[in-house]
């Protein structure tokens, strides 16, 4: 076995397996618990910068293309309080709150128009065969540079190029939940159509596409880029401690929206984003142990 | 359902007449580009939305 390879409980000796167990749940509990303020407040403050966008760029308050870059800034930031809740991390199934879990995965993502029951349906198949070519829905971002998988996410976009997370809905079409997170994308996906021709046949076709059009081509490209493409680059392994990465980026955490600890969001998905990092810290000594991809140096 | 289903795959043609086309026009006008042949912005923008959204339609990709 070469020594890049991850040390499973095959390789490790089964008592220090155990423990390394131990430990890592251990750390990772301390993290978990508390309900995750920092992301609620993301969700809805993100949302109503960009509600807000519109009456100031149509009654002249700021221009449009200000509007545009915060626009598309917003498209960008508003996929990752989603995500929580696809984990259910606001709160579980049964508990007080879930409404409020439930409200924030559908509203968050209202700027990206991602329907919120396809995005659960799938991140979680993407969770559960993560880098496998066939069941990933998000294997199609692999590409062998970043400025190729920007390409490969503008030709994913093209009407021609087959939709990997419609693809998971046909193939599970007798789940009921793939029934309804269908349903419930095309009623949203219409939607959003319906709104972006109204508003340009009266009069608005510069604000819809500046606003709205524009910044979630934009966006879906970022977000593709730094929560697919860079965690998991090159994709070529599975399992638990060696299909995501830590990494470093040039521009830091915050360009990379907190993707720099991905491999820990994989490890303990129950741990909002906002506690990745120091998470890692305290995880450091374990993930190394485990020879996991710690390619933060 | 049957209906949406019959439609979708026309979603550019739809895409182009719908948004491209009044983008198109209201970008003519506001970089104060004339429409040619006599033709109005919302003219132009009809045509060139309706032909790329066939374009796009039938070659699968807008670019």
């Amino acid at each position: 076995m070469s020594g890049a390879e991850a040390l499973g409980p095959t390789e490790l000796d089964k008592e220090e397996e155990r423990r390394l167990y131990r430990e890592e749940m251990a750390i990772a509990r301390k993290y978990i618990g508390p309900f995750p303020v920092v992301m609620a407040l993301w969700c809805f403050s993100n949302l109503l910068c960009w509600f807000a966008l519109w009456p100031l760029v149509i009654f002249d308050v700021i221009p449009l293309w200000a509007g545009f870059l915060i626009a598309t800034a917003n498209v960008a930031l508003c996929y990752l309080p989603s995500h929580e809740a696809q984990h259910s991390n606001y709160a579980n199934p049964g508990t007080p709150l879930r409404w409020l879990n439930e409200l924030i995965g559908y509203v968050s993502t209202i700027p990206l128009v991602l329907p919120f029951k396809i995005a659960r349906y799938t991140h979680m198949r993407h969770h559960k065969h993560t880098n496998d070519p066939k069941l990933d829905p998000d294997y199609e971002v692999i590409a062998p540079t970043w400025q190729q998988a920007v390409f490969k996410t503008i030709r994913r976009m093209q009407p021609g190029f087959p939709n990997s997370y419609g693809q998971v809905l046909t193939d599970n079409a007798d789940d009921p939940a793939a029934k309804r997170a269908g349903l419930e994308g095309m009623v949203q996906s219409l939607t959003y159509w319906g709104i972006l021709c109204t508003l340009a046949w009266s009069g608005y076709a510069l604000e819809a596409a500046f606003l709205w059009w524009m910044p979630r081509l934009l966006g879906n490209i970022y977000i593709s880029l730094f929560l697919s493409w860079w965690p998991h680059h090159p994709m070529k392994e599975m399992g638990r401690y060696r299909n995501t990465r830590s990494f470093s980026h040039k521009f830091g955490n915050l360009v990379a929206f907190g993707m720099e600890d991905h491999i820990i969001h994989h490890l303990h998905p129950g741990m909002p984003l906002n506690r990745n990092k120091a998470a890692f810290r305290e995880l450091r000594p374990i993930l190394e142990a485990r020879r996991c991809r710690l390619e933060d140096h | 359902m049957t209906i949406l289903k019959a439609l979708f795959p026309w979603g550019p043609v739809f895409f182009g007449l719908g948004f491209l086309a009044p983008l198109i026009a209201a970008l003519m006008i506001n970089l104060t580009i004339t429409a040619p042949f006599g033709l109005t912005e919302l003219q132009t923008g009809l045509i060139v939305g309706g032909t790329w959204g066939l374009v796009a339609k039938f070659g699968g990709r807008w670019i």
